[in-house]
């Protein structure tokens, strides 16, 4: 399994913290079609990163946001899913997630309740989406309305993978999502990781694990 | 030279992946029978898939057979090896929606994926295909008013 939070050897996390940089990850069951779509959004620029050792999987992308040049790094769950919970090193940094259920399959949007709560134990304030996927399989789901996140205000996408209906509008919206997100940033967590940053604690890559801990704990009562 | 490959099965003995295609040129329905060689029940079924899929003289008969199909013709064989019936083998493809895919290991998952792979190949829309729109774009919030029902029984605070 990977190392402490943040320092996945091969991954600096780091560079998340550059302008141009951001960092989205997909979240839910297996065989709910999220390598599919990543592979349907990014076609020929589809060259996937295999870090086989913390079944993850990364693709990287440019994006074109108004006039800037943003490096996305799409994360994708290798297997991970399979603990129905996700090491804190996959969340770390996120500026964005993409929740995915299956329409044909009850059981993967209940679990997004799940998946949903355990990204807000690391990551409050980022910017979500639910993506309803394998509406080619039976088109008439679409009538249908999937209250889950509405509470929330989340943004709700009937996609395709195979046949394509509306993957790309729904990764570039996402995209300019965490761009806008990165750029004021309502995390609390968020704030305070800089700051511990530029302290510059030598030690913190050790012990980032329960750093974070403690900053969760904590921060109900800062808020 | 065109090919088109219609069906595609398995041949027990010797081991072997039999395929049903169509001659484009001539517009000939022929079976070609391609032996699985250095396969036994320990070797790994997708690598065995991928090298057959990449074999200089089966591949441009292969070209239309996705790689899942091959595994799964792979682990047929191999399920055989082992000494399971064909029909306990062909039952662990079949497709569950109340199952949950999260408790099954690698190999489980892999035959899962590759039966929901024959209906994602059937939908599937390729990018050399004339009418491929790469940002297709589709409205449904108009159409959509029925409450579903996998919202009821509202246990977890959605
Ligand atoms: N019909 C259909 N099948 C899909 C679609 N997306 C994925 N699938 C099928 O679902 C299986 C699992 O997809 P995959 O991307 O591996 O799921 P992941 O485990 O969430 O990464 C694939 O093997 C496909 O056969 C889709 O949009 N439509
Ligand atoms: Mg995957």
């Amino acid at each position: 399994m990977a190392g402490d939070a943040g320092s996945i050897p091969e991954l600096d996390q780091k560079k998340y913290d550059a302008d141009e940089q951001v960092k989205i990850i997909c979240l839910g069951d297996s065989a709910v079609g999220k390598s599919k779509l990543m592979e349907r959004f990014l076609m020929d620029e589809y060259r996937p990163q295999q870090l086989s050792t913390y079944a993850l999987t990364l693709y990287k992308h440019t994006a074109t946001v108004g006039n800037k040049t943003v490096a996305v790094d799409f994360w994708d769950t290798a297997g991970q899913e399979r603990f129905q919970s996700m090491h804190p090193s996959y969340y770390h940094k996120a500026h964005a997630c993409i929740m995915v259920f299956d329409v044909q399959r009850k059981i993967t949007y209940k679990n997004l309740a799940n998946w949903y709560k355990e990204l807000r134990e690391y990551r409050p304030e980022v910017p979500c989406c639910v993506v309803a996927n394998k509406i080619d399989a039976d088109l008439k789901v679409t009538q249908r309305s999937f209250n889950f996140g509405k509470k929330q205000g989340l943004p709700f996408y009937f996609v395709s993978a195979a046949d394509g209906t509306n993957v790309v509008k729904m990764f570039r919206e996402m995209i300019k999502r965490a761009v806008d997100y990165k750029q004021n940033p309502g995390d609390f967590m968020d704030e305070v990781m800089q700051e511990l940053e530029n302290f510059d604690l030598e030690k913190k890559e050790d012990n980032s694990e329960a750093d974070e801990d403690g900053l969760k704990a904590e921060s109900p009562d800062l808020v | 030279m065109s090919f088109e490959a219609k069906r595609c099965g398995v041949q027990f003995s010797p081991p072997s992946i039999v395929l049903i295609y169509e001659h484009k040129e001539t517009k000939t329905i022929r079976k070609r029978i391609i032996p699985v060689r250095n396969f036994s029940k320990y070797s790994d079924y997708s690598m065995a898939a991928e090298r057959l899929k990449n074999h200089p003289r089966h591949r441009d008969y292969l070209e239309g057979v996705s790689q899942s199909q091959l595994e799964k013709l792979h682990i047929i064989l191999r399920d055989h090896m082992q000494g399971f019936s064909l029909e306990r083998s062909l039952a662990s493809f079949n497709l569950d929606p109340d199952e949950d895919l999260n408790k099954l290991d690698d190999e489980e998952l892999a035959r899962k994926k590759g039966q929901m792979d024959e209906l994602f190949e059937k939908n599937r829309r390729h990018k050399d295909d004339p009418d491929f729109v790469y940002d297709l774009e589709m409205d449904f919030s108009k159409t959509t008013q029925e409450k579903c029902s996998w919202d009821e029984e509202s246990d977890d605070g959605f």
